[in-house]
């Protein structure tokens, strides 16, 4: 005969267990919605990755990754701010060191280690004027490897802060540098400069020619500025260079293909997602959009240095951090046309959406190549460029 | 007996699991709001003398007030966010109207006066009548978030994704949420582009309005973009993070609706199409700056209530 002590000790036993197992269990199904993002080095890469030819720079949380062979490998420490990267002879880097009232350009090794500070963004200690502090944010070597661009905040004025697009000389400073944008006035400026052979391209955030929306375009230009200045809601025409693509495409992010040929670039439409496309170039001029990936929140396209894909950074899941993905080359190669087709008609702007791709008649039904996942789970910095070396 | 004791020991571990949110729950919502009758002054003549409207059946129109509520303001907020949202139900649509801040209207406790004022001089009721005396349009609930509130929910859901639509520069952003002298200063920087974003930055990116043409009107816009973005991460959240994000909004967001109206609202919210989401700014020719020191902003009622009357008929 069991004693009723002894039944009520286990009757209170399964109470405790019962209580305590529902807690954790409604604890478990809590939705990964705030799951921090995995470190790349700890994540598995899909077995598609193995076939990404040299090795992919991206940062995340501060940090600056390597990836090659499918594997992640971390370069930098956590947090210490490092963000968009850009290529510099000799497989080093370029990358920006951000700090909370200012950020500087390096040269990095491809170990991560500082080569060479290239600019000195902070005041005096005792300076607590916050505006004493300059941003400096991408940079590129121009193609001749002489000069260094950048996105700088010269010339300010007070509450308006505009980026302009500076050069300043390899092993010089930013006071030997030269402007070559004039931006406007409670914008964010010019930002993302690209330089080619026969001039720069940039990003230019403006009003418009009616003033009317705040959006970016790609914007052109040969020469430098001959003196500092600032205009108002857009720039009078043939001053300051010439836009590439219309107000209402809503382009940035330029990337240039390595055969030279091909621009990559990231539009919005005035929507709150992102188109990739692509566009020819022929050293002055882009030809006729064609949509690649529509409709998502793609970012930061990136050739291989070989042209087989690019790659890009977008979210797997809506709000959960960006991954990287490889679209093979196949899938954005137009099939070959059959002996008839049908001529599409150029259209060198698109308004007010994206233009459908040109469609000439395939002669068998197109494969549809779907981009590649590589990554899950990570928190990829979709504002830093992606530097992909040979 | 013993299975009946298991059962009520299961209840109450569930029960404690979301007691805290319960208890927050309470706190936050069913809050007492005394709405003022409108204001009898004779000198008002703008939208208090159109009539308020009634809404199609069903709609249900919430006003979201967002203020500063650092140590900067010991004594009343001003409200540096108002948005009347009008969900209709039957439509699946919602529209979204921003009010500038420093809009130049009769406000409900007396006077006339930047409308942000409004709930710094008689809370949320004050709020309400002077929106809906000027508006015309009848609020059926509020809700109120601070600052710090903002970048707590942003951070329980685990950030948003948005697109921005350029870049936000700021040498003299107010360095005001936590410790110190919060009249500081901070150089805030948010780069342009799709991006994820924190609570911290969020803020950064919808607070700032120094370097923007389009001053509080720009920082409209992006207020209601990211209003998007958490509408689009909240759809993932299930039940069991409820007192995860009751933690996050502690003391940060109050409302007069009660807990089941909200149960009725939150499927709704995330069943709407965002193509049915319709977003107003009340940018020139709806206003103007009055060219004067003080920097308030002019309503065009004679623009602004036929605007008012075809969104929120």
């Amino acid at each position: 005969m069991i004693s009723r002590a002894l039944v009520a000790a286990g009757v209170a036993v399964l109470m405790v267990f019962s209580s305590v197992g529902t807690y954790m269990y409604l604890g478990s199904r809590q939705s990964k919605v705030a799951a921090p993002a995995q470190l790349p080095t700890s994540g598995t890469p899909s077995p598609s990755a193995l076939n990404l030819p040299g090795t992919l720079f991206l940062t995340q949380a501060g940090a600056i990754y390597s990836y090659s062979a499918g594997r992640f490998h971390q370069l930098t420490a956590l947090g210490v701010g490092w963000t968009q990267l850009a290529p510099y002879p000799g497989g080093r880097l370029l990358a920006v060191k951000r700090t909370l009232l200012y950020s500087d350009v390096y040269i990095l090794d491809r170990f991560g280690k500082v080569v060479r500070q290239l600019t000195h963004n902070t005041a005096a200690a005792r300076n607590y004027d916050p505006s004493a502090r300059h941003w400096s944010f991408y940079p590129r070597l121009s193609y001749n490897q002489k000069s260094i661009f950048m996105s700088y905040d010269k010339p300010k004025f007070g509450f308006d802060v505009p980026m302009s697009i500076w050069s300043m000389p390899v092993g010089g400073n930013i006071s030997q540098g030269r402007l070559w944008s004039i931006s406007i006035d409670y914008t964010g400026g010019d930002i993302q400069p690209l330089s080619l052979r026969t001039g720069l391209i940039y990003t230019k955030y403006s009003y418009g020619p009616d003033c009317s929306g705040l959006e970016s375009q790609l914007w052109f230009t040969s020469a430098p500025e001959q003196a500092y200045g600032v205009r108002v809601c857009y720039p009078p025409p043939g001053a300051h260079g010439r836009p590439l693509t219309k107000a209402g495409e809503g382009c940035a992010q330029p990337a240039l293909s390595p055969d030279g040929g091909t621009m990559a670039m990231i539009c919005t439409y005035r929507t709150q997602v992102s188109y990739l496309n692509l566009a020819s170039w022929n050293g002055k001029t882009l030809g006729a959009r064609r949509t690649i990936l529509r409709s998502q929140l793609v970012a930061q396209p990136t050739w291989a240095p070989d042209g087989t894909g690019i790659a890009y950074l977008a979210p797997a899941v809506q709000g959960a951090g960006f991954q990287l993905w490889w679209l093979p080359k196949a899938a954005y190669t137009p099939p070959t046309p059959s002996p008839s087709p049908v001529a599409p008609t150029p259209t060198p702007g698109v308004t007010p959406g994206p233009s459908p791709s040109p469609s000439p008649t395939p002669s068998s039904p197109p494969v549809v190549i779907k981009p590649v996942q590589i990554t899950s789970n990570l928190g990829l910095d979709a504002t830093s460029p992606i530097v992909w070396l040979p | 007996m013993a299975v009946i004791a298991v059962a009520l020991s299961s209840a109450a571990g569930g029960f404690a699991y979301f007691m805290p949110a319960i208890q927050e729950a309470f706190d936050a919502t069913s809050q007492v709001v005394v709405v003022p009758s409108p204001s009898p002054s004779p000198s008002i003549s703008t939208g208090t003398t159109t009539p308020t409207t009634t809404h199609p059946p069903g709609a249900f129109t919430v006003l979201l007030l967002g203020s500063d509520n650092d140590a900067k303001f010991l004594g009343g907020v001003l409200t540096q966010s108002m948005i009347i949202i009008r969900f209709n139900p039957t439509t699946k649509k919602v529209t979204m109207l921003s009010i500038p801040r420093d809009l130049w209207v009769p406000l409900s406790t007396g006077g006339t006066n930047k409308i942000d004022g409004a709930y710094a001089l008689g809370g949320a009721g004050a709020a309400i009548a002077t929106v809906e005396n000027n508006f015309g349009i009848k609020i059926d609930a509020y809700i109120w978030i601070g600052l710090a509130g903002l970048v707590n929910v942003i951070n329980a859901i685990g950030g948003i994704d948005v697109v921005t639509q350029a870049p936000v520069f700021d040498d003299f952003y107010p360095y005001d949420i936590g410790p110190g002298n919060p009249y500081r200063y901070l150089r805030v920087a948010v780069m342009a582009g799709p991006q994820h974003l924190d609570g911290t930055h969020a803020l950064e990116y919808v607070r700032s309005r120094h370097n923007d043409l389009q001053s509080d009107f720009g920082r409209s816009a992006r207020q209601q973009v990211v209003l998007l973005a958490l509408r689009a991460k909240a759809a993932q959240i299930s039940a069991e993070d409820v007192p995860l994000l009751a933690a996050a909004m502690k003391g940060q967001i109050k409302t007069d609706m009660s807990l089941s109206r909200i149960a009725t609202l939150l499927p709704l919210a995330g069943s709407i199409d965002i193509k049915n989401i319709l977003q107003v700014v009340l940018l020139p020719p709806y206003t103007h700056g009055c060219g004067c020191p003080s920097g308030y902003v002019v309503p065009v009622w004679g623009a602004i209530l036929p605007l008012v009357h075809q969104y929120f008929p």
